[in-house]
């Protein structure tokens, strides 16, 4: 090259101040991601019209004079949907992740924000959010249609009865820890079908059918398992759970730290 | 600028980049050049910190990317054209990668106007053309103004209008001072494009050079004469170093001389001319010669093993 060329070579440009990649950027990133699908909006109104729709229907069914008694009795019924609307709370968390890679616009997410254990912060941050307000709203609509539509006066509960309130947290809390469980999971395998398949086969159905071997051990470990260790919360007479509270507590900081870990580590190591 | 240093990346067995060694600068549009598989992408996706380096660095302005403070104003990148969810709108796109910078949707307006997607912002991508997808990608990687943008293939999918109107908006951003880079298999694009030229083969850098140097180099410059007296021009031409060809009736192309000397000889004979013309060597030229060195390279390997 001459010199004369070098010369003519404009300054080298400087990019405009002012803008910074930010946590709180992330945040709102990942809002304006999950709202902006479709399929957030169908599958969040299948997972409260389930919940709700089926709550409502199975309390409205019960008859009155079968000796059903007992605020644990009258809880599964307003929340008999629930664990059906885990499913798609769980898949949504799933895609939020796995959407990314299918369509190939985790490139553009990492391209923006190349530190990456943001982006999986974030996305845990804003969908936990949103599924925490989504389901306190509904859990407790329909405890009161629940309430409203059950016959028999041995099922009738009221807030202020013990352990009634922290158990309908309790479902809150559950539906929570399985989004941000499910987060963690598809961004470890990244892959939809295989995330999916393994939350519902491994998490959800694995422990029930384990419970069928002869062996005492499998017995004693099933509660442990991470799709089981929240099941003492969303009772309000939990003396009869392997768990107590705080130790179910305990448990799902154990398997979020274990999910997180490892989806951490690999998102760090892995190619996009 | 963009530098790369013994970069080397290997997927399993297979080496895509190895030991690359090149830098970019600022103020001229650099090409990229390198038939499929030569490790363009694989050099690019590095140099944003998609891909680890198996070894060696890629560096931007001195930096990580990834230790940028706000990456999207530094570099901006147009990696595979469709880098979006196909359920979301490009507005939304745009407007998600813009927050994480906090980027005003003002900005978001701009580069959608500026790659002319404004009637179409709204609609899902999933339906897009490949064409819209490319502006798609170049709104992208202009979001952030940044100082430097790498695109890979850019010009995929766009029709005559939009390959002339990114030939322009590209040179208009290296004469501000920007690194532009880019990459292409289509050699005459780059020839236009392109002040400077890195082109890569099997990994390996196999030229990095000034486009007037790389096709000049190459040695394929010949003159072309049209002559009724063709036959007896060819013989008193012909001379050691000298190649005649006649692809056709009264057609000379002449290698190892120059016009000035085949115009000379013509007249010292008074031989009639009605056509002399330097050819100079075409980029495809010079690019299928040195790939196919390479192409070589790897066949030779292969039967030896």
């Amino acid at each position: 090259m001459t010199a004369a060329a070098m010369t003519e070579r404009p300054a080298a440009y400087v990019p405009k101040g002012g803008y910074r990649l930010t946590g709180a950027g992330l945040l709102r990133s990942e809002w304006t991601k999950l709202w902006s699908l479709r399929s957030t909006w169908i599958v969040l109104l299948c997972a409260v019209v389930f919940a709700a729709g089926l709550g409502a229907l199975i309390s409205a069914s019960v008859p009155s004079d079968q000796g059903l008694a007992g605020a644990d009795m009258a809880l599964s019924f307003a929340m008999a949907g629930v664990s059906m609307s885990s499913v798609f709370i769980a898949v949504l968390g799933i895609l939020t992740v796995t959407g990314e890679y299918t369509t190939g616009s985790i490139r553009s997410t990492m391209s923006a924000a190349p530190k990456r254990l943001g982006v999986l912060a974030a996305k845990a941050v804003v969908y936990g959010a949103v599924v925490a307000v989504l389901f306190s709203a509904m859990v407790f609509v329909t405890f009161f249609l629940s309430q409203a539509l059950l016959d028999d006066p041995a099922l009738s509960v009221s807030l202020g009865d013990d352990g009634v309130l922290r158990a309908l947290f309790g479902y809150v809390a559950m539906i929570v820890y399985l989004a941000l469980l499910a987060i963690a999971l598809g961004s470890i395998l990244r892959n939809s079908a295989g995330s999916i398949a393994f939350y519902i086969g491994v998490i959800m159905i694995l422990p029930q059918l384990a419970t069928i071997l002869p062996w005492d051990w499998v017995a004693d470990v099933v509660p442990y398992a991470p799709g089981n260790v929240a099941n003492t919360l969303i009772l309000v007479d939990t003396s009869q759970s392997t768990l107590g509270v705080g130790e179910s507590w305990l448990w799902m900081g154990i398997w979020l730290v274990v999910a997180y870990g490892l989806a951490g580590v690999l998102l760090k190591r892995r190619d996009v | 600028m963009i530098e790369i240093e013994h970069l080397t990346k290997r997927y399993g067995k297979k080496t895509a980049v190895d030991d690359l060694t090149f830098a970019v600068k600022p103020g001229v549009v650099t090409g990229f050049l390198g038939p499929n598989g030569a490790g363009k992408s694989t050099t690019m996706r590095a140099i944003v910190g998609l891909d680890a380096p198996t070894s060696g660095l890629a560096r931007v302005n001195g930096q990580h990317y990834s230790q940028f403070k706000s990456p999207l104003t530094e570099v901006g990148a147009l990696l595979e054209a469709k880098s979006v969810h196909a359920g979301r709108s490009a507005y939304k796109h745009l407007l998600a990668l813009a927050r994480t910078h906090g980027i005003p949707a003002k900005r978001v307006h701009e580069v959608i106007d500026l790659v002319g997607l404004h009637e179409v912002a709204g609609k899902r991508v999933g339906g897009f053309s490949l064409g819209m997808g490319q502006r798609l990608g170049i709104a992208v990687a202009l979001l952030g103004d940044p100082a430097v943008l790498i695109l890979d293939e850019p010009v995929n999918g766009l029709d005559p209008d939009g390959v002339k109107w990114i030939r322009l908006l590209l040179k208009g951003l290296a004469s501000e001072g920007r690194t532009v880079f880019l990459s292409s298999h289509l050699m005459s694009e780059l020839a236009q494009t392109a002040e400077h030229l890195i082109v890569i083969g099997q990994g390996k850098l196999l030229a990095d050079t000034t486009v007037d140097d790389f096709v000049n180099g190459s040695g394929k410059a010949r003159v072309r004469v049209v002559s009724p007296d063709a036959a007896r021009l060819a013989e008193h031409l012909a001379g050691p170093g000298i190649t005649i060809a006649s692809p056709e009736r009264g057609v000379l192309e002449v290698s190892g001389t120059e016009a000035a000397v085949v115009g000379q000889t013509a007249a010292a004979h008074g031989l009639v001319l009605h056509e002399l013309r330097t050819d100079r060597g075409s980029l495809e030229d010079a690019f299928m010669q040195l790939t196919a060195d390479s192409v070589e390279y790897r066949q030779t390997v292969e039967g030896a093993k």
